[in-house]
C-alpha cells in the first residue's frame, strides 16, 4: 500500500496538457531539495548514461520508473533494457491520447521475473506517435516500431493498442484487430474525439 | 452479398487436409470466447483466439465516470472475484489523492481479498472438472462455495458484485460475530477441499489425461509474461503478496505454492494449493486484526488529484498480477485508466501450447491456462 | 372456460358431425374390413376347446369370467405378448426407465444435489414422463445439406438394432423372445451393427461436429468388440454351447463368476465402453465437440437416440447376468401356489368362486424373474456409479487400452478356461 513517505514525492514534471511544447525536462532537478531512491536513481542513471539525451526521465518513484524516447531509438533502449539492466517481460502496453499535444503516448510497463533485485520495480517506457486528424489505422503516418522481437509478450497488447488508438506497429507479425468486431469502421474508441452516444 | 470484404476480414486459401473448427462462442467446450483451431486429423495445427465477445469498453466508460461512480462499474470484468479487480484501482487512486488508509481497514480488505480469491477458484476449478467430463466436481466446488459467497454477503451486503473497497478504506465494518463464524465456516470448507484429492487430483484418469500435456518451460513462461498459477506451476516463484506487499500483507506469513513440472496437472494443481494457503491467511488476519478503529477516511465529494500523475499499481488476484495504469489530470474523473488484466496476459500462451497437441487435450490446455473470458475483454 | 370456440355456428357443428361420421365409416369400409380379413388368415390363431379364437370369438368370451383365465394365458404363449410386454419390449422399456430414474437420483446424491424433486408427488417420479412429452413437442430440424433418408432412418434402425438385441436374451426359464440356437453369435452380429448406425448418422449429417464424434464412436465402438468377444469365449469353452437359455441354466449350482473373474471384469469395461457411458463417453464429449453424433439429433430423434441407448444399457446388463452371474438361477423364495385354490375354488362367505387357469405364472417363472431382476438391478447400478466419479478418457488412451491391455487380460481369461477344462475340474468330467 502507497503511504505517502517523506521522502518519495512524484517529480511533477510540466506535463500540464494545457501548456505545452513537447519538451520534458531532465529528472536530475538542481533545484529541487528532494531526495529521489537511491536504488531506483540507479537504474534511471545506467541508461542515461548510456543514451544521454536520447531519452528522458519523467520521473523517479518508489518502484517505478518512468523513461521518455523518441520512437527512432526506442528499439534500441529496449534492447539494453533487456540485455542490460535484466528485465524480461512487458506487462502492459497502454495508450494515451494527448490531442492537444497531437500525440499518442504508447507506454511500456516492464518488469522483471529473474532478477530478485528488480522483482518489485516497474520500468514504463513510452514513446509518442503522432497523431492526425482522420486516421485511417494502418496506413496513415501513426506508425511506431514494434517491441515484439524485444519481449515476446507485447504481441497481444500492441494489436490492442492498434484498434483501439490506430497506432500501427512496424515489423508486428500479425497486427489485426482482436477485441473490436470484424466490421468496426468507425474511429479507434479510446481516442478522445469518439465520444459514447449520448455523453 | 457483395464480393467485397468488410474492414477487418480477409480471405484465406484453405488447405485441403486441414479442417478448420470453430470451438466457437456457441459451445460448451469454450466459455465467452472463440478459438479458430485447425486441426489435421487429430493434431491441431494451428490455433487463432478470438476474444472480445463481452468487450465493453470498461476503460473508455471510465473516463466518463469520476473515481467513486468509477467503482461499482469496475468490479464488473469478474464479478465474482470482484474485490480483488477493484484492489489496485483503490490502490492507485490513494497515491493520486494522497492518502492513508487505517490499520483496521487493511485487514478487512485482506479478508475479502483472500475470500473472493478462494471463490474465484473454486468456480474455476469447478469449470475444469466439466471440461473433462466430470460432473462431480462440477457439483462438488459449485457446492462448497456457497459456504464463503455465505460469508461475503454478510460482510458486504451482496453475493457477487461486492462494490465493498473504496479509496479511503472499506464501506462498512464487518458485522458483529464475523469472526467466529468466519473461524467456522473457513475451517469446514478447508476440510472439505482437502477432499477433492481423492476424487479429482489422485484420480488416475485425469492423471493420464493432463500429465505432460500443454507443457510450459520456465524460459518460455518468462519469456511470455504469463502471471499467476501459470508462471508457479513452471517454476517462477513469484507471488506479489511477498514479492511488493500492500496492505498488511508483510506483516502477514505467506507460503508460495510452486511446482516445477509445467504441464497442465500442475496448472491445476497450484490453485487448489493456493485456496488452502489463503484459508491460513484468514486465520492470521483474524487473529492479528485490531480489534476496533474507523475502517474508512471520510472523502470530500468529487475527490480530485493535485497535478498531473500517472500511478501504476498491482496486486495478486486469484488469476495473477492485475494491474491498473491511471493517468490524472487534476479532473475528478480519470484521463486515462487502463486495465492490465492477468487473463490477457496469459492469452498469449494459448495458440504457443496448442500448436502440435492433439485435439483432446484443448479443453484442458485452455482452461488450466487460468483463463477468463470476460476479464479478458474487459 | 366458458367458450368452446368463438364463433360458433350451430349449423356448422351439425355439418362437421355428418362429416366426422361420413369420414369415419368409409375408413372402416375401406380400411377395417379388408384388416380384418387378413388378420383373420395371417396370422395364427389358437385353438382352445376346439374352436379357432378368432377376435370375436374373444371377445364374447371376455364376457364370461369362467373365460378369462384361459385366454390370458393363451395369449401369453404368442410370440407378439413376448415381443411386446414380456420379457421384449415392454419389460426392458420399464426397466429403461426406472435405469434413467435412479441414475438420475443417484448421481445427485453422490454429488450432494437433489435430482429430480418437483415432477411427480414423490421426488419427482414423472420426471421421465416430462422429458419425454417435452422431446415430442420439439421442433424436428433437419441440416440443409444432410442426406434425408438416411438422417431419418439411422435413430430407427438403432432402436431396431437395441430391440433385436433385448429379444436374445432369456429372463426366466422358457421366457426368451428368440430361442436361436447360436444366441450368442446372434448377440455378437447386432452388437456389430451398432457402429455402422453410428458413422451413417454422423456422416449424413453433414456437419463437422457430429462428423469427428462418429470417428471417435467408430474407433472406440471397433476396438472393444475384440476383447468383448474374447471374454465370453471364456464361457463358452466351459459351458460347450451357443444358446444362452443353455448358458443360464448350466449355472444352477454356482455361477461362472467364481471361476472366470478376470473375464467378467474385462468384459464389465468393454461394456462402458460399447454403451458409450462414462469414462468412455468420447463420441458424446461435450467440452470438445458439443454432442458428438449427436449434435444435429432434435426433438424425438434424440428421443429415440436415448431410448435405444438404455435398451442397450438394459440388454447388456442382462448379458453379463446371464453368462457369469447365473441367469435366474437363485433360491426358491416365491412361496408355491395353494394347491386347494385351484381343486376347490376361493371360499369368501357364502359364494364359492371357480377360476380355471388359474396359476397363470408358475412359481418357477416367478422365481426365476426376480432374481433375474435383482441381478441386473444390481449390474445396472454398478454401470452407473462410474459416472459420478471419473472423468472423460483421451481417444489415444482409450485405444490403447482396448487393443493391447485388454486383448491380454482376455487371453489370459482363455488360458485359464482352459486349463479349468483340461485338468477336469469343469466340464463333462468333473463338477456339475
Amino acid at each position: 500500500m502507497m503511504s505517502s513517505d517523506s521522502e518519495t514525492s512524484v517529480l511533477n514534471t510540466t506535463e500540464k496538457p494545457t501548456e505545452k511544447p513537447t519538451e520534458k525536462p531532465v529528472a536530475k532537478p538542481a533545484a529541487e531539495s528532494v531526495q529521489l531512491p537511491a536504488f531506483e536513481k540507479s537504474i534511471s542513471e545506467k541508461i542515461v548514461e548510456k543514451f544521454n539525451d536520447k531519452v528522458k526521465i519523467a520521473f523517479v518513484k518508489k518502484d517505478r520508473i518512468k523513461i521518455d524516447v523518441d520512437k527512432e531509438n526506442v528499439h534500441d533502449v529496449a534492447e539494453f533494457i533487456r540485455d542490460g539492466l535484466n528485465y524480461d517481460h512487458v506487462e502492459s502496453v497502454s495508450g494515451v491520447d494527448y490531442p492537444q499535444d497531437k500525440e499518442i503516448e504508447v507506454v511500456y510497463h516492464i518488469g522483471s521475473y529473474t532478477d530478485p533485485s528488480l522483482s518489485r520495480q516497474i520500468l514504463a517506457l513510452s514513446t509518442r506517435a503522432q497523431r492526425e486528424e482522420n486516421p485511417i489505422p494502418g496506413n496513415d503516418a501513426t506508425k511506431l516500431p514494434t517491441l515484439r522481437d524485444v519481449f515476446y509478450s507485447v504481441e497481444f497488447h500492441e494489436r490492442e493498442v492498434f484498434e483501439m488508438f490506430g497506432v500501427f506497429f512496424d515489423g508486428h507479425p500479425d497486427n489485426r484487430r482482436l477485441l473490436l468486431p470484424e466490421d468496426w469502421a468507425d474511429l479507434p474508441p479510446l481516442r478522445k474525439d469518439f465520444a459514447i452516444k449520448g455523453r | 452479398m457483395t464480393n467485397e470484404l468488410l474492414p477487418g476480414l480477409a480471405l484465406q486459401k484453405v488447405d485441403e487436409r486441414i479442417m478448420t473448427l470453430n470451438v466457437g462462442p456457441q459451445h460448451p467446450g469454450s466459455g465467452h470466447m472463440r478459438i479458430i483451431v485447425q486441426i489435421d486429423g487429430d493434431y491441431i495445427v494451428a490455433c487463432d483466439p478470438d476474444p472480445g465477445y463481452v468487450h465493453r469498453g470498461e476503460e473508455k466508460m471510465a473516463e466518463y465516470r469520476n473515481y467513486i461512480l468509477n467503482i461499482p462499474h469496475l468490479e464488473r470484468p469478474v464479478i465474482h472475484d470482484s474485490c480483488n479487480v477493484l484492489y489496485p484501482y483503490v490502490l492507485g487512486v490513494e497515491e493520486i489523492l494522497g492518502i492513508e488508509v487505517p490499520e483496521r481497514a487493511k485487514y478487512v480488505r485482506i479478508i475479502a481479498s483472500e475470500l473472493n480469491r478462494c471463490i474465484y477458484i473454486m468456480y474455476w476449478l469447478a469449470i475444469y472438472g466439466i471440461f473433462l467430463g466430470h460432473s462431480t466436481m462440477f457439483m462438488w466446488p459449485a457446492g462448497d462455495r456457497e459456504l464463503l459467497i455465505d460469508l461475503m454477503e454478510k460482510m458486504t451486503g451482496a453475493r457477487v458484485t461486492h462494490a465493498h473497497f473504496v479509496p479511503g478504506g472499506v464501506r462498512n465494518d464487518l458485522p458483529p460475530n464475523f469472526e467466529d463464524v468466519c473461524l467456522r465456516q473457513v475451517n469446514y470448507f478447508e476440510k472439505r477441499i482437502k477432499e477433492y484429492a481423492a476424487v479429482f487430483y489422485d484420480n488416475p484418469i485425469l492423471i493420464s489425461r493432463t500429465q505432460d500435456t500443454g507443457v510450459l518451460s520456465r524460459q518460455d513462461a518468462i519469456k511470455l509474461g504469463t502471471t499467476g498459477s501459470v508462471l508457479r506451476a513452471s517454476g517462477v516463484d513469484y507471488d506479489l503478496r511477498i514479492k511488493e506487499p500492500y496492505d498488511a500483507y508483510d506483516e502477514l506469513d505467506i507460503h508460495t505454492n510452486v511446482m516445477t513440472e509445467g504441464d497442465s496437472y500442475a496448472r491445476s494443481k497450484i490453485p487448489w494449493l493456493d485456496m488452502i494457503e489463503s484459508c491460513n491467511i484468514i486465520r492470521q488476519a483474524l487473529k492479528k486484526m485490531p480489534k476496533s478503529g474507523s475502517v474508512r477516511v471520510k472523502l470530500k465529494p468529487n475527490p480530485k488529484g493535485k497535478g498531473f500523475e500517472s500511478v501504476y499499481k498491482r496486486v495478486e488476484s486469484g488469476r495473477g498480477s492485475l494491474g491498473y495504469h491511471i493517468v490524472s489530470d487534476a479532473k475528478p474523473e480519470p484521463y486515462r485508466l487502463k486495465i492490465s488484466v492477468p487473463s490477457f496476459r496469459n492469452l498469449i500462451a494459448l495458440p504457443y501450447l496448442l500448436k502440435g497437441e492433439k485435439l483432446g487435450n484443448m479443453p484442458s490446455v485452455y482452461w488450466s491456462l487460468n483463463y477468463w473470458p470476460v476479464e479478458a475483454d474487459r | 372456460m366458458s367458450v368452446i370456440a368463438p364463433k360458433f355456428k350451430l349449423s356448422e357443428f351439425i355439418k362437421s358431425l355428418f362429416d366426422n361420421a361420413f369420414w369415419a365409416l368409409m375408413l372402416m369400409v375401406l380400411v377395417g374390413i379388408p384388416a380384418v380379413m387378413m388378420i383373420l388368415f395371417v396370422i395364427e390363431m389358437p385353438v382352445i376347446n376346439g374352436e379357432l379364437l378368432t377376435p370375436f370369438l374373444a371377445f364374447t368370451w371376455l364376457a364370461d369370467p369362467s373365460r378369462t383365465l384361459p385366454i390370458i394365458q393363451a395369449f401369453m404363449t404368442t410370440d407378439m405378448f413376448k415381443v411386446m410386454a414380456f420379457p421384449g419390449f415392454g419389460f426392458a422399456a420399464l426397466l429403461a426407465a426406472g435405469t434413467i430414474f435412479v441414475e438420475r437420483k443417484l448421481l445427485a446424491k453422490l454429488q450432494l444435489r437433489v435430482g429430480p424433486f418437483y415432477c411427480g408427488k414423490l421426488e419427482g417420479i414423472l420426471q421421465l414422463a416430462g422429458d419425454g412429452l417435452k422431446l415430442i413437442s420439439k421442433e424436428i430440424i433437419i441440416p440443409a445439406k444432410a442426406d434425408k433418408p438416411l438422417f431419418w432412418a439411422a435413430p430407427v434402425m438403432f432402436v431396431a438394432a437395441a430391440a433385436a438385441f433385448v429379444a436374445l436374451i432369456p429372463v426366466a426359464p422358457g421366457w426368451v423372445v428368440a430361442d436361436v440356437d447360436m444366441g450368442l453369435l446372434g448377440v455378437f452380429a447386432v452388437i456389430g451393427f451398432f457402429p455402422i448406425i453410428t458413422i451413417l448418422s454422423a456422416w449424413s449429417a453433414n456437419s463437422k461436429f457430429p462428423f469427428i464424434g462418429g470417428i471417435r464412436a467408430l474407433f472406440q465402438m471397433v476396438s472393444f468388440e475384440i476383447p468383448l468377444i474374447l471374454s465370453l469365449l471364456g464361457v463358452v469353452m466351459i459351458t460347450g454351447t451357443l444358446n444362452l437359455s443353455e448358458i443360464a441354466a448350466s449355472q444352477s449350482s454356482f455361477p461362472w463368476i467364481v471361476f472366470l473373474p478376470i473375464g467378467a471384469i474385462v468384459f464389465f469395461i468393454t461394456m462402458l465402453a460399447e454403451l458409450e457411458r462414462i469414462p468412455f463417453d468420447l463420441p458424446e464429449a461435450e467440452s470438445e465437440i458439443v454432442a458428438g453424433w449427436l449434435t444435429e439429433l432434435s426433438g424425438m430423434m434424440y428421443g429415440l437416440v436415448q431410448l435405444g441407448t438404455y435398451l442397450k444399457l438394459y440388454a447388456f446388463a442382462a448379458l453379463f447376468v446371464v453368462l457369469f452371474l447365473g441367469g435366474w438361477n437363485g433360491p426358491m423364495i416365491i412361496p408355491p401356489f395353494p394347491a386347494e385354490i385351484i381343486t376347490d375354488g376361493i371360499t369368501m362367505g357364502p359364494i364359492t368362486l371357480k377360476v380355471p387357469g388359474l396359476p397363470i405364472f408358475t412359481q418357477e417363472m416367478l422365481n426365476g424373474t426376480l432374481w433375474f431382476v435383482l441381478k441386473t438391478v444390481g449390474v445396472i447400478f454398478f454401470i452407473i456409479l462410474p459416472r459420478g466419479v471419473f472423468p472423460r478418457v483421451r481417444v489415444d488412451i482409450l485405444l490403447n487400452l482396448g487393443w493391447t491391455k485388454l486383448i491380454g487380460l482376455a487371453f489370459v481369461n482363455i488360458f485359464i478356461a482352459l486349463g479349468l477344462l483340461y485338468a477336469g475340474v469343469l466340464g463333462p468330467g468333473g463338477l456339475q
